[in-house]
């Protein structure tokens, strides 16, 4: 199994009302799964399941056909490595460009000179070559979205995660990112986009979740149709 | 040998400075497990403890460190480092609670960041603490003013003996013991200004760190 | 960075600067401590330093550490074996550490007189008192009437031992009257705050003398002095538990201070205008009767 599976998954923070409830899921096999649903119902707190950074309560997640969670410290890292999730507000750390987007590769131990040239070849197709030495206080958000999304490429995870990545990309930017998922995908790549915006993502995805108040249910695109 | 007011000033500096350096080896970890852990109880705790009196430390201090103490065969009551000790455990309370809140905070965003992509626990750690630097430094810097501006502790397990244990609050005591009160008024204002200037140093070495 | 290493960074630095400031002298040096408990009110003349500087001149290597505090703690020091010797002047309190065997190889090195001090105007009538007894006994009637005050340290320490070993021998107790101040503090603060209230209180002579040198005490007087119930006694002790060469030493200091009392007699006559002490020399015999009666009286 290439994606992530989640099989009977609840969750909830701390002590307080349930989050997600019984949630059986399959995504990030090769293909782009689009996660939708109003504001509020659990779609970042899924996403965070899926990404080994949350841990379910109930239930269990499976990532690669292995539970990260029964696992030791070191393994689970490496399983975690291979995917990454991108904040909807993007958390840049205070620096230039060029050194968000390394951090990733830092985290790795990777040799600065070699890092610094897989960065020049990755910015440059995400159009933001000519930030590279610009200090992140001086971003819009569009950029800053940009900015964070490469520094996740830069790692080259198996499954990228990406949490309402065209919240604040204006209309050009969005093209961009579009045709970028499309690429990824063609590489093998696994693609989870959650987004409240259904007609974009109907471009573009192979596969719904659909996280609302009632639950989660999976499907192929028909599935949009119920939820606008 | 310098002035006698020069030699109190720096002795006091040296005394309250390793006294913080010595509280935050331990207080740092230990907010950052409360802040972890949201471990609530040790918060509380320490919250409440920043206000102790100078003087019950002191006290607790003596009693453990006098002859019939139990560690009184360390020899260290009226010793300079029976001081550090003493203002050590003083501001660890303060340290805590101020820096667990700034460490919680680091370690939901940035701890997050570092890991969803892909460091170890140490790492995103590393990380919560570089970036909460600015606030970890301003800590510092409350800790020291404490520690320097503190008479209970220094007097009981110092004893102000001159040329060795007389820190300026110690001096400013004495002073106004032998009734020279506008000696003691300027003693303390050179205290004040002691804390404020190490205060201006420490955010110069934070901006030039950061460069 | 684990939290280990965090942790060994700051120890480092904190270890770092005591060094620093062990090598700048801060923290002394490779000296022998001699360490001597004595009370504040002493210690405050400076007369004690100026004879440690003294001594510490001729025998270098050598650094003679006062603690002053109050008269009760500095004896309970030497009981607890936290200081070498003592110089305190409260006989009452002394007799029982000797009787304890706790001080041993008593010396009076030096005496001078409490001094009553209170407004110019006196109306308890102090100046034409016969004795200290009867100028309390008068203090306690003019209280009594409301037309005085009077401020007790209660410290326990040299000057309030006194002071209440002449409220017991004029047989009065004014603890808890409305016009018997208790305060706790040291004998400037005392002063200061008679000088406030315009009361009446008991002082050690180098205390007053300072102060009111300094322009601090404007509102009262010494209005009486020089009676044998006031005389303050200083004695020197060996702390029996102290050995070696911090005791060698301790011995000697008193030694020094012993045959130097010429220094002390002239101490603080060109500053004052009057010395703030007499030395022993010559009338010891009488002064150490007088120390038995009072230490007895009190004990």
């Amino acid at each position: 199994m290439s994606g992530i599976r989640l099989e009977g998954v609840w969750f909830r923070y701390g002590k307080g009302q349930w989050v997600l409830r019984d949630v059986n899921a399959e995504m990030g096999e090769a293909g782009i799964t689009a996660v939708v649903g109003p504001n509020g119902a659990g779609k970042t707190t899924l996403l965070k399941i899926a990404s080994i950074i949350y841990r379910p309560v109930r239930g269990r997640v499976m990532a690669f056909g292995t539970d990260p969670w029964v696992l030791g410290e070191r393994e689970r890292l490496f399983l975690r490595r291979e995917i990454v999730y991108v904040h909807e507000k993007p958390i840049l750390l205070r620096g230039t460009v060029e050194r968000n987007v390394m951090f990733g590769l830092e985290i790795r131990g990777i040799n600065k000179r070699r890092a610094a040239e897989v960065i020049r070849a990755l910015a440059s197709e995400l159009g933001i070559a000519e930030l590279l030495n610009h200090d992140v206080k001086h971003l819009s958000a569009g950029q800053g979205v940009l900015v964070s999304i490469a520094r996740a490429l830069a790692v080259n995870p198996r499954i990228l995660v990406l949490d309402e990545p065209f919240a604040h990309l204006d209309y050009r930017r969005r093209g961009k990112l579009l045709g970028l998922l499309e690429k990824l995908r063609d590489e093998g790549k696994g693609l989870i986009v959650s987004t409240h915006d259904t007609h974009l993502i109907m471009r573009i995805a192979d596969k719904v979740i659909l996280v609302d108040y009632e639950g989660v249910r999976e499907g192929s695109l028909s599935l949009l149709d119920q939820f606008s | 040998m310098l002035p006698e007011i020069a030699e109190v000033a720096l002795r006091s500096v040296a005394i309250s400075g390793a006294a913080t350096l010595l509280a935050l080896s331990w207080s740092l970890p230990l907010a950052y497990y409360v802040a972890e852990r949201s471990s609530k109880t040790i918060a509380t705790i320490s919250e409440a403890l920043v206000g102790v009196p100078t003087t019950l430390i002191g006290l607790l201090l003596y009693f453990i460190l006098r002859n019939e103490g139990p560690l009184g065969f360390l020899q260290l009551l009226y010793t300079p480092y029976a001081i550090v000790v003493g203002e050590a455990i003083l501001v660890t309370p303060l340290l805590v609670a101020v820096t667990y809140r700034v460490l919680a905070n680091a370690i939901a965003t940035y701890g997050e960041l570092a890991l969803s992509l892909g460091a170890s626990r140490s790492q995103a750690m590393e990380l919560a603490f570089t970036t909460s630097l600015p606030s970890l430094a301003a800590a510092a810097i409350m800790a020291f003013s404490r520690a320097v501006g503190e008479i209970g502790v220094a007097l009981i397990v110092g004893g102000n003996i001159r040329g060795y244990t007389r820190t300026m609050t110690t001096a400013i005591a004495l002073e106004v013991a032998k009734g020279e009160f506008w000696t003691a008024l300027e003693l303390g204002l050179i205290l004040v200004s002691l804390t404020v200037v190490v205060s201006l140093a420490v955010r110069l070495v934070k901006g030039l760190w950061e460069l | 960075m684990r939290p280990l290493y965090l942790a060994l960074t700051f120890i480092i630095a904190a270890l770092a600067i005591l060094a620093a400031a062990y090598a700048a002298g801060l923290f002394g040096g490779s000296e022998l401590r001699v360490r001597i408990s004595t009370t504040t009110s002493l210690y405050a003349t400076g007369l004690l330093d100026y004879l440690a500087d003294k001594y510490e001149g001729e025998h270098p290597g050598v650094a003679i550490d006062f603690l002053p505090v109050g008269s009760g703690q500095a004896l309970q020091l030497a009981a607890d074996g936290e200081v070498c010797a003592v110089f305190v002047h409260a006989p009452q309190l002394e007799i029982r550490y000797i009787r304890d065997g706790v001080l041993e190889d008593h010396r009076i090195i030096a005496y001078n007189y409490f001094i009553i001090v209170g407004p110019p105007d006196d109306p308890a009538g102090v100046r034409d008192a016969a004795n200290a007894t009867e100028a309390f006994r008068r203090i306690y009637e003019a209280g009594e009437a409301g037309r005085a005050v009077f401020i007790s340290r209660g410290d326990n320490s040299g000057t309030n031992v006194k002071e209440l070993s002449i409220w017991k021998a004029a047989g009065l107790d004014p603890s808890g009257r409305p016009w018997y101040k208790e305060v706790g503090k040291g004998m400037a603060d005392t002063l200061v705050m008679a000088d406030e209230m315009r009361a009446y209180t008991l002082s050690d002579i180098g205390t007053y003398l300072k102060l009111k040198k300094d322009g601090v005490l404007k509102n009262i007087e010494l209005l009486y002095a020089s009676s044998t119930e006031l005389i303050n006694i200083y004695s020197a002790y060996l702390v029996t538990s102290c050995m070696g060469a911090e005791r060698a030493q301790a011995q000697a200091f008193i030694e020094f201070v012993y045959s130097h009392q010429d220094l002390i007699g002239r101490y603080g006559v060109n500053k004052y205008g009057q010395p703030l002490f007499y030395p022993a020399e010559g009338r010891e015999e009488e002064l150490a009767r007088i120390w038995e009666s009072i230490a007895g009286a009190g004990g």
